[in-house]
């Protein structure tokens, strides 16, 4: 069968029924816990091939999932198995026709791929770090290192708005190259402080806005994660005056099974 | 040295839980692996205004909101450490003493001893951009 979408075929959808895949684990018999629910609160369970086993629930195609409440409930059902057992997330979305179709175009096919994955996650989880400055703190020392930032400063900032907007746009090209340089400098220092006590670590990419230091998912073993948790407490009393730190997790490995489609 | 295993009460650690949905779109957005799926939807009536808000260009717009964001400040000028320094201050304080005594031996755990042997360069996700797969 081959590849539809919605629009091109929504009288068959209308009535049919799909696979929603939420991830890939190693397949154990025990491993989903009696009553949990995914999409459109549908019993989650295993489509096993061999050793692997596909984490799946059955779903309506006359309504296509998008929503917020899908999202939800495609993260809750993958990180609650993340706290149980290593699992490959499949990206939002995917949907297939049946059973056999998650076992002949999914597992059989990235079966090698799959099983060295699972290994490579097994007893770990991730972690997302995202560092923002404390930005009065940060533009102070901006203002106070260059004097030129500060004549400036003191030029536009009690007039009105659309005065002096040359000045104003030199203003803001120096404090952020200024912060720039900083953010270069302190996100290293963080990465350096956080990096040895992580199996792994990748940038999230998020853009970041001004204040934006650091973004990163980090991969624990779920041993050390009270451990890891601690240090990175420290480290935010550490920083505080200048930077926030904020945790998210432990959630599924997310950003570590790569992001192009292989099976 | 005696493990302490109490959690930290400083709280200078945000950890929210990831349960807005903003946190889940950032968490999960784009992320996984990708199938070849029967069917493949796009993100229908999600709100992405929190990602493209995130997203910043050097341009004259941005610089115009550095300017502000300086304009607004109410200077308290005072001498700055560099991040180097007050993260030695955490590794001699003794409060954090304790915490750098467990991530030791978390690191010796993870390493077996040497030094980023498991490091591993950032991978970067192949298009952020790509959100929507159909129309």
């Amino acid at each position: 069968m081959t590849a539809t979408t919605s629009t091109e075929h929504q009288h068959d959808l209308d009535t049919e029924r799909g696979c929603y895949v939420y991830g890939v684990v190693a397949f154990a018999d025990d491993l989903i816990p009696a009553g949990m629910a995914g999409l459109e609160k549908a019993p989650v369970r295993l489509v096993r091939h061999e050793a692997i086993a596909a984490v799946v629930s059955d779903i309506a195609l006359e309504r296509p999932p998008g929503r917020a409440a899908d999202l939800v409930a495609h993260s809750e059902v993958l990180d609650a198995l993340a706290g149980s057992t290593a699992v490959v997330p499949v990206h939002f979305g995917s949907v297939l026709a049946d059973d056999e179709m998650v076992v002949e175009d999914v597992l059989a096919p990235g079966y090698d791929d799959f099983v060295h994955l699972l290994e490579e996650l097994e007893g770990r989880v991730q972690l997302n770090l995202r560092a923002t400055y404390v930005q009065e703190t940060v533009l102070a020392e901006v203002v106070a290192a260059d004097p030129e930032v500060a004549a400036l400063r003191r030029h536009t900032r009690d007039l009105p708005e659309d005065a002096a907007y040359g000045e104003r746009v030199r203003l803001g090209e120096l404090v952020s190259r200024a912060m720039e340089l900083k953010r270069e400098d302190d996100a290293s220092v963080l990465m350096d402080a956080v990096t040895p006590y992580v199996a792994a670590w990748s940038e999230r990419g998020s853009g970041g806005g001004l204040d934006h230091v650091v973004d990163v998912a980090l991969l624990v073993d779920t041993v050390n994660l009270t451990a890891v948790e601690e240090h990175l407490e420290g480290l935010a009393e550490a920083v505080h005056e200048r930077i926030r730190l904020r945790l998210v997790g432990p959630v599924a490995p997310y950003d570590f099974v790569g992001g192009a489609g292989w099976a | 040295m005696t493990q302490t295993q109490q959690r930290r009460g400083g709280g200078y650690l945000e950890r929210p839980a990831p349960s807005g949905l903003a946190d889940v779109i950032e968490v999960i957005l784009d992320k996984g692996i990708v199938i070849d799926a029967y069917v493949r939807v796009s993100l229908v009536g999600i709100e992405l205004l929190t990602i493209d808000a995130r997203i910043v260009i050097a341009s004259v717009d941005t610089y115009l909101r550095f300017a502000e964001a300086t304009n607004r400040l109410d200077l308290y000028e005072k001498g700055g450490k560099d991040l180097g320094e007050f993260i030695g201050d955490m590794q001699e304080g003794g409060a954090a003493k304790k915490t750098s005594g467990a991530v030791k031996g978390v690191k010796k755990a993870i390493t077996g001893g040497g030094d980023d042997e498991e490091r591993r360069p950032a991978r970067k996700t192949s298009s952020r951009r790509r959100r929507t797969e159909e129309a």
